[in-house]
């Protein structure tokens, strides 16, 4: 068994050289000197996770497809969706604003998902794929960069600013898109950066 | 730089460096991470440097993003231009403090704390200070995870620009300063993640150090 051997890492955060033993499951090793979380073993993390990117895919397709809020104000009604939203803005003349919105709400949570999955499906076969490191490098390239939650925020900001002008419906997608965001948070916290790459060189090895 | 010159018990005193991609420990002289192929390095390379000029340039961002409008609502024809802090004032006239406190704290005081908290990590590194260690290690931590909640506001305005479109009754159009704003978060993020915070703990004192290492031992 390969297990037995302690995992050898330096703090991202403070450089401290560190030793830890394989981990029980639902554990977690932090940094003796500045208390940065150093790894975890969650219990089926790498299971947990890939169950919650497949549904956060499809609950990303749906808040895509249907009404997210709609608009009532003197007898007329508006309804956005939310590739009508960045279409708006696009028309206007704004690409960038609709860029700086739609890539960290939509874009860069559907590739990480896409990347997330491309990974796991083979490594919890046990079949190594040429795409796997690759995919890795791209998923935490990304990751910075995904502003799920931070938009669920600013909806809910949006719907007291019009509240006061005019009566807003949530639309289906608005529930699927505080779902799927409530799913994307569950994938990333399932998901330990150092085991799957240590998961990745004993499949490769 | 030589291994000598960092402290004992750290990976760079081995010379080894933490992957940035894959957490790998490896030796810092191959430069590529034999895992996962990434270019390795003891320290991120001019963390200082790069850090304050993206810090400068968000400074500068910063002003056309409170100068210019972030939207314009046209309602029954006349139009009525407002920006960031207008928008938070005319919360407050509205009695919606909390939506106020909301914008207020993602627009002006989180954007405003970063660049101060960056500007002063950067400071007491170049004068290499060696107290409050945890202290800045926590604030670059804060700074590090408030970054991206000051998109807030964009979203905002991206959604009442999708949503508020009556015609001639009422609708609202996105402003410039949205894209500054963009901007401003975008390139504090560059800059909070381009900071180094080894560098804090590579000037702890030598006397310190030394007997971390030694605790260290008897722990292990």
């Amino acid at each position: 068994m390969t297990e037995t051997v302690p995992l050898r890492l330096g703090c991202l955060e403070c450089d401290l050289l560190v030793c830890i033993e394989p981990l029980d499951p639902g554990a977690r090793a932090s940094c003796p000197r500045c208390g940065h979380m150093l790894t975890a073993n969650n219990r089926d993390g790498f299971t947990r996770s890939l169950a919650f990117a497949s549904a956060a895919s499809m609950l990303l397709a749906m808040s895509m497809s249907f009404p997210f809020l709609s608009l009532e104000a003197s007898g007329l009604e508006q309804v956005m969706t939310l590739p009508r939203s960045a279409y708006e803005l696009y028309a206007d003349g704004y690409l960038l604003i609709a860029i700086l919105v739609m890539g960290p709400i939509i874009a860069v949570p559907a590739l990480m998902i896409g990347a997330l999955m491309a990974m796991l499906v083979p490594l919890r076969r046990g079949t190594p794929a040429p795409w796997i490191v690759p995919a890795g490098h791209f998923l935490f390239a990304l990751s910075p960069w995904s502003m799920v939650e931070v938009f669920v925020i600013g909806v809910l900001v949006s719907l007291v600013k019009i509240g006061a002008m005019a009566t807003v419906h949530l639309g289906i997608s608005f529930w699927a898109y505080v779902a799927f965001a409530i799913c994307f948070t569950a994938t990333l916290t399932n998901l330990d950066r150092v085991q799957l790459w240590e998961r990745i060189e004993e499949l490769s090895a | 730089m030589s291994a000598a010159t960092f402290l004992p018990g750290t990976a760079a005193a081995e010379g080894l460096a933490t992957c940035h991609t894959c957490c790998k420990l490896a030796p810092a002289e191959s430069h590529k991470c034999p895992r996962c192929g990434s270019s390795l390095h003891l320290r991120t390379t001019d963390s200082l440097q790069r850090t304050i000029a993206l810090a400068v340039t968000a400074t500068l961002l910063y002003i056309p993003a409170n100068v210019l409008p972030i939207m314009t609502t046209t309602m029954l024809g006349t139009s009525e231009p407002s920006t960031i802090l207008g928008g938070v004032v005319l919360l407050i006239h509205h009695e919606s403090y909390l939506i106020a406190a909301v914008i207020f704290i993602a627009s002006v005081m989180v954007p405003t704390g970063k660049l101060l908290s960056i500007s002063w990590l950067c400071w007491s590194v170049a004068r290499r200070q060696s107290t409050s260690l945890e202290q800045r290690t926590r604030m670059y931590r804060v700074t590090e995870f408030v970054g991206k909640w000051s998109m807030t506001d964009v979203f905002v305005v991206a959604i009442l620009v999708a949503l508020i479109q009556l015609g001639g009754l009422l609708s609202i159009t996105a402003g410039n300063a949205a894209i500054a704003f963009g901007g401003v978060v975008v390139v504090t993020m560059i800059a909070a993640e381009s900071f180094d915070s080894r560098l804090i703990w590579d000037q702890m004192d030598a006397e310190r150090s030394e007997l971390e290492v030694e605790s260290g031992d008897t722990n292990a």
